[in-house]
């Protein structure tokens, strides 16, 4: 058992990604990724809003103590956020190992996560500890199994504020019960040409279900990506709001699979063009805007998936849509960059990753 | 010295306005001072807006905005302005105002979900423990003292290790 509370190179990180970017599991050509994450807190302390520096910095050891004695996995390693520049926040946020507010927070806080960027422990987040569980594809079940497995790890190391009437307590009562966000992340650029996305949104969230953006609450939809979570979290075990998620998606897919087929039915040369003029402008653009490559790559993976272009892999797509972000190329090139010197190195780096093909 | 709103008639009101960490004088005479006292009497303070939002909104709130918990030291007021309990007892001294809230965004109140296995074992002990002193309680009726020193001791090493982190 190896742990490393000294931090990692970022820079170690950069070149590669996450498993869950590789684009295996059932329906990843839809199907992106599915996530769970939980809030937990330790009992006998306040929540994050009323905690001292002195209590905020003792819950921060304790909590990376007990994530290193409950030994989740042999290859975990510690970042304490204060010790990093922004942009290599940005970079974690980019990489989902951290949450926005994670990194624009304050004080003592950190996250742990294993080689495989599959679980992440973020320390002193909102709540005193949020673990997260990612996988490729349509994998709800199997990251419940996962996260259920380490989270029993640490409570028995950690003595959770939970109540038998409220479940697991929490610092937002939107969270408070299961403490748990199930996600499911899909790429939907069929039903969003077509107009019928807005029926989709509107079916899901009669169903409790809230649609979200790459980078969850708040967030733009960009790239024709779109998270769909659970809203609810007390009143219903995890296990059934898994299975309501679970229930919704393959109409999603299939939905968004028909969309397609219609596409190809009544305008073809129009898609294949479509399809086409992206892969090109990828191929040859010298400044590509980060609005913009989420557009092209999306065009391009949907072209990928109907057999219109079969010389790139859905991983490589996967994985550009994260490699070509802000804190990625800054973390690549090792300095800060405005708008205009990333769209150029974002330009240059993309044709260089197709003309490896 | 003249009146500054209506430069006319001789300033006999001299205010001192405070606006954050400037002091502004104002020389006023009579009939424009009494002009400034109606406009300001016609602003309702902000706690007075306040209130009256909460009295609309819900009857219930305004009982529950004197609460404070003695743990964290949050008011249930300031906890409805930013979302953000401040200790897990909070769940217990907000719980009226709290219990409505819960059922509407989650449509429920109550937890199914996952039990830790420490609150598991709680539960276990704690009807253990009640058992043990029913025995007891009858073993002392019985004037069997050997049984109750027998299952003292018994509750003794059950509840030592109940504090347990
Ligand atoms: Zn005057
Ligand atoms: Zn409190």
């Amino acid at each position: 058992m190896t742990f490393q509370v000294i931090p990692m190179k970022i820079s170690d990180l950069a070149n590669n990604t996450g498993e869950w970017l590789r684009g295996t599991g059932a329906e990843s050509d839809i199907v992106i990724s599915s996530r769970i994450r939980l809030a937990r807190n330790v009992a006998r302390f306040p929540f994050l809003s009323r905690t001292n520096i002195k209590q905020k910095k003792e819950l921060e050891e304790i909590v990376r103590n007990k994530i290193k004695e409950a030994e989740i996995t042999s290859d975990i390693h510690y970042i304490n956020l204060a010790d990093i520049d922004p942009i290599e926040r940005l970079f974690l946020v980019e990489r989902h190992l951290i949450s926005r507010e994670h990194a624009g927070g304050e004080g003592e806080r950190g996250v742990a996560f294993g080689k495989s960027e599959t679980i992440s422990l973020m320390v002193n987040e909102e709540d005193h500890l949020r673990i997260q569980v990612i996988r490729s594809g349509f994998e709800l079940k199997e990251a419940w199994k996962t996260i259920d497995g380490v989270d029993n790890k640490l409570e028995k190391k950690l003595t959770y504020a939970y109540s038998s009437r409220f479940g697991y307590l929490t610092a937002c009562p939107t969270n408070v019960g299961t403490g748990m966000r199930a996600s499911v992340m899909l790429h939907l650029p069929a039903l969003g040409m077509t107009h019928h996305i807005e029926k989709v949104f509107n079916a899901v969230m009669k169903l409790g279900l809230v649609v979200r953006g790459l980078y969850g609450e708040g967030t733009q939809v960009s790239g024709d990506l779109y998270q769909i979570s659970n809203q609810f979290t007390l009143g219903k075990s995890e296990q059934e709001i898994i299975e309501i998620i679970e229930s919704v998606i393959p109409r999603i897919t299939s939905y968004e699979r028909m969309a397609r087929k219609a596409l190809i039915a009544e305008s073809r040369e129009q898609l294949e063009d479509r399809i086409w003029r992206s892969y090109g402008m990828l191929k040859v653009a010298r400044m590509i805007s980060s609005e913009e490559i989420m557009h092209l790559l999306s065009q391009v993976r949907m072209g990928v998936n109907l057999g219109i272009i079969n010389t790139i892999e859905i991983k490589t797509l996967n994985e550009l849509f994260i490699l070509t972000l802000p804190g990625h190329l800054q973390k690549l090139e090792g300095r800060e960059l405005n708008a205009q010197q990333r769209n150029i190195i974002r330009a240059a780096y993309v044709r260089k990753r197709l003309e490896e093909i | 010295m003249k009146c500054e709103s209506c430069n006319k008639k001789h300033a006999t009101v001299h205010l001192t306005e405070i606006i954050g960490s400037t002091k502004k004088e104002r020389h006023l005479c009579d009939e424009c001072a009494q002009g400034v006292n109606t406009q300001l009497a016609k602003i309702p303070s902000p706690t007075e807006i306040l209130t009256s939002l909460i009295n609309q909104v819900a009857p219930e709130i305004s009982e529950m905005s004197k609460i404070v918990c003695p743990v964290c030291g949050l008011s249930y007021l300031e906890f409805r302005s930013n979302g953000r309990l401040g200790c897990p007892m909070d769940y217990t001294i907000f719980r009226k105002g709290l219990v409505p809230l819960l059922e509407k965004m989650h449509g429920s109140t109550q937890h199914v979900g996952k039990v830790p296995s420490k609150a598991g074992k709680e539960l276990i002990k704690k009807s253990e423990l009640m058992q043990l002193r029913n025995e007891l309680n009858k073993a002392v009726e019985k004037e069997d003292y050997e049984k109750a020193a027998e299952l003292r001791d018994r509750i003794y090493d059950l509840s030592g290790d109940t504090n347990e982190d």
